[in-house]
């Protein structure tokens, strides 16, 4: 049976979302994110693939706080591709931008050209303290020192849904593909499928009135859609 | 059996003229060589040298280009990137590779070339060199042992200091 | 005016005396200059062995010290391109006595400049995938990236200047073999590569400099405009900005050619070659280092006039940090320094001298160096989504292997001048018809 090409995108309804960062926690525990210690932090080596940005609007009393989770936008028309030296970065066929660690040799061009500032760089090999490396996950790699990473639309959940769709003999469903930070939000925000598919829950919610892109005038093309209601 | 004579100046005009009579006298621009600490240019006609220099350095560098634009294209087409998207070959953003490696061909050109038409390195080290003073322009003269005796006039008539019979240094 | 004419026994010594020994004050400062390089060696040693984190960088800041210091040096290295290649192609004579030395600052100082894509690297131990090597691993290098340009362009630009300053030094060094003795003797006659001062060897090689010269020019040119490029492809605010070519080239020339005046400054006390290095060339060097101040402030002016008025919020924010906000200090301070002193002191002709113009020279070194920190660490810090901004401070390792560059380029500087003539001996050598 003919698959049609999946093209992965997300959609995060900012008015469901509260900033709980459940989405935060998830990421770090399934893709074995670096853990920084108060100092790192303060130094701006924390990593966190998905982040959760706050906008505070008006005067007290009457402040209004936004959240934005930010995570990669897996862009159509990346500006971290073409700068990267040696090709660690490219777009493979289902609209991810893919980042090979092993290729990477810490150019970090590809860091100063993202927008969105979601790439992120290990300064040194990063070091769990115990138990936590009980807690990793087999299938995602540990990154060395000297290696850009950021959100891969936990790639190893795509590829175990599509192997199990292969097995059973049957096509991907909406639904079969969740990633952790979509998996984890309690407030039901964040939503993940396939765009090529209209009837996914991701593509309805895209063409929605009220669907937005973030620093979409810049012509990067990304794949996450951001739903907030138009003052 | 060739000879070698030599004989110095002190000026290039009076240089030149004795070259101007020698050649008269039927010597080639391959039988004179002026020797000097500093280059001296002789008015046109009297000494030239033929080169091709500028058109091998251009040759070269337009190999080079050929050379570089044809490695980008085939290799970029052998090796399987993944560019996602991204044209296999483009020229524009490959352009300053192409234009950098042309550069380095002329370098590398006119390097070489400068070495061949110099005669640096090829030189035949059997024939004698006459050691370089500052402030004297010495013309060597290669003649046969018959004309080295009019030789020798002409040059002293032409007001050359020091002529003599060049022998080799040991 | 061009020196009186200077009898060529005295040319000769003067300029061959520096080769000859080793004082005291030679030996201790080459020492302490060598220390503080080593120093710089460790400081990297230890990033790489403990990762590139022990330096300041952070996200969003990226690039940092090791960037502004790559782009500073590169721009030092147009020294040479100016005096010899600009300077040669119009046949201004005063430039004879100084194209060495400027060819040997820019070969040197794209050495140092060459080093620090490495130092930057996360995993410098595999800079090597750089390159287009055949492989069995299906890898190839992506040529789209202006960091190959780079890669291209200053393997080039070191082949060309490498070449530029050794095809003039044979005839000197073919006369020192004349003279030298021992492991001298066989350096001098294997660089000489059997010149005899042939007519046939002064035509070929006076043809090679001044294509060499056409050459080099067209590739400084370019390396500065890759190396503006680095910043200029990418969309980051005040960074894509078609100015950015232009501005480095001119800001390189700008900040080569102050490295000159003060490099020359130091040759003329040191090597007591005052009649060599007379007020005349300081004085001709001075006013063109005044006209590359007006350009620069020229271009600074224009980039900084149109970012403003086109008021786009991202940019504004990286304008108003750089001319009012947190990083207003280094930004006025490099206005003063690279615009304000030079106009005095090289404007009004009373107070230009060799002293005034090194005192100028070290400033604008000082202000360019901070120009390239400007254009760097303020856009990064501040980039599109404001909830990602960041500050930048370096850190000990970053500081250190920054001053040891000085150091190694002084040091470099030294051996060079004890080994070879500094100012060339065959182009200097004064005739009765070229006094006019």
């Amino acid at each position: 049976m003919s698959e049609q090409k999946h093209s992965w995108g997300m959609a995060i309804d900012l008015d469901r979302c509260t900033g709980c960062q459940a989405c935060v926690a998830a990421c770090h525990s399934e893709n074995n994110l670096s853990v920084s210690d108060a100092e790192s932090a303060a130094k701006g080596r924390a990593v966190h693939w998905i982040r959760v940005d706050r906008y505070y609007e008006g005067e007290f009393p009457d402040v209004r706080v936004k959240y934005r989770p930010v995570l990669c936008q897996q862009c159509d028309e990346a500006p971290c591709e073409p700068v990267c030296p040696v090709y660690a970065t490219y777009h493979n066929d289902e609209g991810l931008n893919v980042q090979v660690y092993n290729r990477c040799v810490g150019t970090r061009y590809c860091g100063n050209n993202c927008p969105y500032s979601v790439r992120f760089f290990n300064w040194f090999d990063p070091v769990w303290a115990e138990p936590l490396p009980l807690q990793h996950n087999p299938d995602v790699s540990i990154r060395e020192g000297g290696v850009m990473e950021k959100c891969t639309f936990c790639i190893q959940r795509i590829n175990r849904a599509k192997d199990e769709a292969r097995t059973d003999g049957r096509a991907l469903k909406d639904g079969d593909v969740q990633t952790a930070c979509v998996q984890s939000c309690p407030a039901e925000a964040m939503v993940f499928g396939d765009l090529n598919d209209p009837e996914s829950r991701v593509s309805q919610m895209a063409k929605s009135g009220r669907a937005t892109q973030l620093l979409g005038e810049l012509g990067t093309k990304p794949k996450v859609f951001y739903l907030e209601r138009a003052k | 059996m060739s000879l070698y004579l030599t004989g110095s100046f002190s000026d290039k005009e009076t240089a030149a003229q004795a070259i101007k009579q020698l050649k008269a006298s039927g010597y080639g621009p391959d039988e004179l060589a002026v020797f000097s600490d500093e280059p001296v240019e002789f008015k046109r006609g009297v000494l030239d040298r033929r080169s091709h220099m500028s058109f091998v350095v251009v040759s070269g560098a337009v190999a080079f280009f050929l050379m570089v634009v044809g490695f980008v294209y085939y290799t970029q087409h052998d090796y399987p990137l993944v560019t996602g998207g991204m044209p296999i070959f483009s020229f524009w953003p490959t352009g300053v590779v192409f234009y950098e490696i042309t550069m380095l061909g002329a370098v590398l050109t006119t390097t070489g070339w400068f070495i061949w038409e110099s005669g640096l390195l090829r030189r035949d080290k059997s024939v004698p060199v006459p050691s370089i003073k500052p402030e004297v322009i010495c013309l060597r003269v290669r003649c046969t042992a018959e004309q080295f005796g009019a030789a020798t006039d002409l040059l002293e008539k032409a007001g050359a200091q020091n002529v003599a019979k060049l022998e080799k240094a040991a | 005016m061009l020196p009186p004419t200077i009898p060529f026994q005295q040319v000769r010594g003067d300029l061959w005396r520096p080769l000859a020994g080793f004082s005291k004050r030679y030996s201790l400062i080459l020492a302490l200059l060598s220390a503080v390089a080593l120093w710089g060696l460790i400081a990297w040693g230890y990033q790489i062995r403990v990762g590139i984190g022990v330096a300041g960088i952070r996200r969003p800041v990226f690039w940092g010290f090791y960037l502004v210091d790559f782009v500073f040096w590169i721009g030092i290295s147009h020294a040479g391109t100016l005096i010899s290649a600009i300077l040669r192609l119009t046949d201004a004579d005063w430039r004879k006595p100084v194209t060495r030395a400027a060819e040997a600052i820019t070969t040197f100082a794209l050495m140092i400049g060459g080093l620090f894509p490495l130092i930057h690297l996360g995993r410098v131990w595999l800079f090597y995938w750089l390159f287009p090597y055949p492989n069995s691993r299906l890898l190839w290098p992506n040529f789209r990236s202006p960091l190959m340009w780079d890669v291209t362009a200053i393997s080039t630009y070191l082949t060309g200047s490498l070449i530029f300053l050794y095809l003039p030094m044979i005839p000197d060094v073919a006369q020192l073999a004349e003279h030298a003795k021992g492991w001298r003797l066989r350096l001098y006659k294997l660089m000489a590569l059997g010149w005899t001062g042939s007519d046939r060897e002064w035509h070929a090689l006076e043809r090679a400099m001044k294509l060499m010269a056409g050459i080099i020019l067209a590739v400084a040119v370019s390396v500065h405009s890759v190396v503006a490029w680095d910043f200029a492809m990418a969309i980051a605010p005040m960074w894509h900005s078609t100015i950015f070519a232009p501005y480095f080239v001119v800001g390189a020339i700008f900040s080569g050619l102050a490295g000159l005046i003060v490099a020359l400054n130091i040759i003329r006390k040191t090597m007591h070659l005052e009649a060599y290095l007379t007020p005349h060339h300081f004085g001709n060097l001075a006013k063109l280092l005044l006209l590359m101040s007006l350009l620069w402030l020229y271009f600074t002016f224009a980039e900084h006039l149109t970012v403003w008025y086109g008021n786009e919020p991202k940019e504004m924010n990286v304008f108003g940090a750089r001319v009012r906000g947190r990083f207003s200090p280094e930004f006025w301070g490099m206005v003063i320094v690279n615009f304000v002193i030079p106009f005095i002191l090289l404007g009004i002709r009373k107070l230009r001298s060799i002293t005034t113009a090194t005192i100028a020279s070290v400033g604008i070194l000082i202000g360019m160096w901070l120009e390239r920190y400007l254009i760097i660490i303020p856009t990064l810090s501040l980039p599109r989504l404001a909830a990602a901004s960041g500050r930048y401070s370096p850190s000990w390792v970053e500081i250190s292997i920054t001053v040891a560059t000085f150091a190694a380029m002084a040091a470099l500087y030294m051996v060079f001048s004890k080994l070879f003539p500094i100012v060339s001996v065959w182009e200097f050598e004064p005739h009765e018809e070229e006094q006019e």
